[in-house]
């Protein structure tokens, strides 16, 4: 393999974390609706920030988080810097816990990802009550974080397997 | 073996990644949400969105058609478990459509005959724009759809977008080939309507649940709404056209509750309606009584005024 081609394939190792963050926001933009809208489509960014905040945050500098957040809500339509701060936290809270996460337990990782994604929605249906001016029903992001909590395991199980195996050479 | 929580510099990070940068992003980020409580429209953004709009629809309008089969199979299993009475129902509601067909046609005999008459003036035309859903904000807030129909198809921001049964929503952001559409569920979202029958007058306001509710703005001294009338955009905002289904009221006093008859879940296929509100000139000035004119432009002082 030539240098030129290895060194594409280095940018794009380097990329693909940032890149598997837009795919989950157009995951969001889909119009999946699964048994009449029954099941929540989950927040896939969330997963992909938590998970390399944890494992190996040079793979996704914070502007890249940023960009995914903004493109989200560029994307949603909803009011601009709100996705991109709920990520960009996320990342800030998760960054600060790494070295207690690093080497632990997948379960014990999963739970600290249910507690993040909890706080996440939290602060989510605060700011967005607050600059709507009423309480907004929190059930629909419930089920939504419930549902991202719950194909934890497995996107997580996949990231372990892609990080380990082709981003970072052997 | 395993390399996971290694530092090694090998990410786009190398530099990048520094705590000053993240908790400066985090800054930037909340000065961008609360900029956007006072500047939603600021032209920077509204580029921004409509780039994003026209960059991602090519990939969405790709994706959905797939996404649209796989609904529908899972869906049939859904229906496969219920058809007995789905049957039921259809030939029972199939029976009273069929009354109201004849009682359509009779009606439009009766109207032709009126629209013979010399005084008749033909309503403003309509141009619908057929378009597809291709994306849909699965978010819980923000309750929005994309469609494939932009500018280059005369859609404008404010127009009605119908599906079979009813509204859906108005368009919000325009691109070149696609288009935002607030949906009436959105807490966003008001749409001047009026109850059929009961000479009500009001907006209907979007709270992210299913039902949205009805904020009167003008009543003659008591309202009496019966559950199951219709409601109607009233078109007192002047881009609407009056009287476009929205629905049947639910519940009582109070907050009255408004049951749509457009199905979020189901909707596929949709209409904008491209409407052009009947101004006021010399040629149809006898044609519309100067009082009407400024019963609308009350209407939308009191709609931006509650907005």
């Amino acid at each position: 393999m030539g240098y030129r081609a290895e060194q594409l394939f280095a940018i794009l190792r380097s990329l693909t974390p940032t890149l598997l963050g837009f795919v989950g926001v157009l995951i969001l933009a889909l119009p999946i609706r699964f048994f009449e809208g029954a099941l929540p489509t989950p927040i896939i960014p969330l997963v992909v920030v938590f998970f390399w905040s944890i494992y190996s945050p040079d793979f996704l500098p914070s502007p890249s988080v940023f960009a995914i957040g903004l493109l989200q809500d560029l994307l949603m339509g909803g009011p601009l810097g709100l996705w991109a701060s709920v990520y960009l936290v996320t990342q800030f809270a998760v960054s600060s816990q790494r070295a207690y996460f690093l080497g632990r337990e997948q379960k014990v990782v999963w739970m600290g990802f249910a507690l993040a994604a909890s706080v996440a929605s939290l602060m989510l249906w605060l700011v967005m009550s607050l600059m709507s001016g009423v309480l907004l029903p929190i059930g629909a992001l419930a089920a939504q974080v419930a549902a991202t909590v719950l194909i934890y395991p497995l996107f997580g199980a996949a990231f372990r397997e892609l990080h380990s195996r082709v981003l970072v050479e052997a | 073996m395993d390399y996971l929580g290694q530092d090694r510099r090998e990410g786009l990070g190398r530099k990048a990644n520094s705590r000053v940068i993240l908790v400066v992003l985090i800054l930037a980020s909340v000065f961008l949400l609360l900029s956007s409580l006072y500047s939603a429209q600021a032209s920077v953004f509204k580029k921004a969105r409509e780039s994003v709009l026209d960059a991602t629809s090519p990939i969405l309008e790709v994706l959905s058609g797939p996404i649209a089969y796989v609904n529908g199979v899972i869906g049939y299993i859904g229906d496969y478990f219920a058809v007995l009475e789905q049957n039921d129902a259809l030939r029972r509601e199939n029976a009273e459509l069929r009354q109201w067909m004849n009682e359509a046609l009779e009606l439009r005999s009766v109207v032709s005959g009126f629209e013979r008459l010399q005084s008749y003036q033909a309503p403003p035309q309509v141009r619908p724009v057929d378009a597809y859903i291709i994306g849909e904000a699965n978010d819980a807030f923000a309750r929005s759809m994309i469609i494939n129909a932009g500018r280059r198809k005369d859609v404008e921001p404010g127009q009605a977008v119908v599906d079979p049964e009813g509204l859906l929503g108005r368009i919000v952001h325009i691109g070149a080939n696609a288009s935002r559409v607030l949906l009436l569920t959105d807490v966003q979202s008001r749409v001047p309507v009026y109850v059929e029958g009961a000479d009500v007058e009001g907006i209907l306001v979007g709270r992210t649940r299913a039902r949205p509710t009805i904020s009167i703005i003008e009543t003659s001294d008591d309202i009496e709404v019966i559950p199951g009338q219709r409601v109607l955009t009233s078109g007192a905002e002047g881009v609407l056209p009056r009287g476009l289904p929205v629905g049947v009221v639910e519940g009582g006093a109070g907050d009255l509750e408004v049951d749509l008859y457009a199905n979020y879940t189901r909707a596929r296929m949709v209409r904008v309606i491209n409407f052009e509100f009947p101004a006021v000139t010399d040629e149809n000035a006898e044609a519309t009584p100067e009082d009407e004119a400024s019963a609308s432009d009350e209407a939308v002082a009191q709609t931006q005024a509650e907005g």
